[in-house]
């Protein structure tokens, strides 16, 4: 058998799927008890159905985006494990880095030369190894931390809300500072610094956070527009920024 | 309000950190059932040897990370986010707007006991919706990407963008001069790395945007938060 066959073969199909059930049946647990727990402290059904709802839709576009860096992988490293890497811990940069990093110490290029089975047995144990870490270390200090953020608290629910609110702010800021300093250019061979000019990502950001400003006016105005809001200014931002 | 805080604490919480617990130890284990299989069925095993090269060089470029990401964000996501976040991945472009998104359609504040039960419920929707379109997409194979007209694949590209760029006013427009300041720090930060400044840390270094600005504005906004309960005593 080729190491393609193997890497799509029903054996591993089944030992993917497993690893994906483990995910699903963990976000189900936690919804299910959550959505018990809402009720308690007072939020209706139709704020909690809202919530899905509108996360439901946030995670079509970035689901398609992270779909074209799997297919990508699935032909470098075979359908279940490219699924599964993706589904699980996974990352499009990190799984294709790591699964080049554990090819290349065999001297096999991914995606350029024919995959050994020394390769992609390689290529599965470093992408696994080099990503539990994550998984180990927030999984056993979660509740450590959120110990340290309540002292910081002090038992002040505002002060408590203030802090999520100012950590919310911090990842977006930086967020779209990564987008922003893309007006940066660089000479792509030698690296130099080759001055400011447009960028359409930067464009995008700065559009999504203008039209974004623009709406919650309008919206004050017109309170039906309200949940409306997020959606109008990133779908409007994302099209011109395609089409200009 | 008092037996729902006690509901929380004592009762709800609790049991999350339990599933929690369990479900990462047992994803932790079953991570290595295709590494199992290649071996057991099909009688594959890396050489020692290289394995152990090729770890440390990943364990140098992403062990980092391993420890910066979950302390990042997890302000942001709360214990239960954390668990879920990093057992099923892709944070920053999924995970972290999903659960923002779900707060404010629900009017919830991140970080009050609302908003945290709202963002669990949103990161687990977008868990199961972003693992459908992933097997509708395996199955299918490359066939499905095909089909997609090329404007919109492209235009797709402009979405995380315009998204955080609408989130960060959302939740900044209250606090201008903050959120502004954050942005120009996180900026000037990523023009340091785009000149190399930061080179000498270790691995990947793209962590130490949010990093910073997350912690930066953690302790300014506490600051800020402090001086005005004594301007008001």
């Amino acid at each position: 058998m080729s190491a393609l066959e193997i890497a799509n073969s029903l054996p591993m199909w089944i030992a993917c799927g497993l690893a994906v059930a483990v995910v699903i049946i963990q976000a189900l647990l936690f919804a299910i008890k959550a959505y018990g727990a809402g009720k308690k402290v007072g939020l209706t059904e139709k704020q909690m159905k809202k919530a899905m709802k509108s996360s439901a839709i946030t995670s079509i576009g970035p689901s398609i985006v992270i779909l074209s860096g799997m297919l990508s992988l699935l032909i470098t490293v075979g359908a279940p494990v490219a699924w599964m890497r993706l589904s699980m811990i996974g990352s499009v940069m990190f799984e294709s880095l790591a699964a080049g990093i554990g090819t290349n110490v065999v001297g096999v290029q991914l995606g350029v030369d024919e995959l050994t089975h020394q390769a992609l047995a390689m290529a599965v144990w470093t992408m696994v190894l080099c990503s539990i870490g994550w998984v180990i270390f927030a999984t056993f200090s979660a509740n450590r931390m959120d110990k340290i953020q309540n002292k910081l608290g002090g038992g002040d629910a505002q002060k408590l809300i203030s802090i999520s609110v100012a950590a919310v702010i911090g990842v977006f800021a930086a967020m779209c500072a990564q987008h922003l300093v893309k007006i940066l250019q660089f000479n792509p061979e030698t690296k130099a610094f080759a001055g400011v000019g447009f960028s359409k990502h930067a464009f995008a950001c700065v559009l999504g956070g203008v039209i974004m400003g623009i709406m919650m006016q309008v919206s004050k105005k017109i309170p039906a527009l309200k949940e409306w809001n997020l959606t109008i200014s990133i779908l409007a931002a994302m099209i011109i920024a395609a089409v200009i | 309000m008092g037996n729902n805080k006690d509901f929380f604490d004592k009762e709800y919480m609790p049991q999350m950190n339990r599933i929690g617990k369990i479900t990462g130890a047992l994803g932790v284990i079953i991570a290595f059932a295709p590494a199992l299989v290649l071996a057991v069925v099909y009688g594959i095993l890396p050489k020692p040897a290289a394995l152990a090269t090729a770890f440390v060089a990943g364990a140098s470029s992403f062990g980092v990370l391993w420890f910066v990401e979950p302390i990042s964000y997890f302000s942001v996501l709360g214990p239960v986010g954390t668990y879920m976040a990093f057992l099923s991945g892709n944070i920053s472009n999924m995970r972290v707007p999903c659960a923002s998104m779900a707060q404010i359609s629900a009017e919830v504040e991140p970080g009050s006991e609302q908003g945290s039960i709202i963002a669990t419920i949103g990161m687990a929707v977008s868990i199961i919706i972003n693992v459908s379109v992933l097997t509708i997409g395996v199955i299918l194979g490359s066939s499905i990407l095909a089909k997609l007209p090329e404007s919109i694949t492209s235009a797709l590209g402009y979405l995380l963008p315009a998204l955080f760029g609408a989130l960060l006013v959302q939740f900044g427009i209250n606090k201008k001069v903050h959120a502004l300041g954050i942005l120009i720090f996180a900026f000037l930060i990523n023009v340091g790395l785009n000149f190399g400044v930061f080179a000498w840390l270790p691995g990947a270094s793209n962590y130490l945007g949010i990093l910073t600005s997350v912690f930066l504005s953690i302790v300014v906004m506490i600051l800020t938060y402090n001086a005005q309960q004594k301007k008001s005593e």
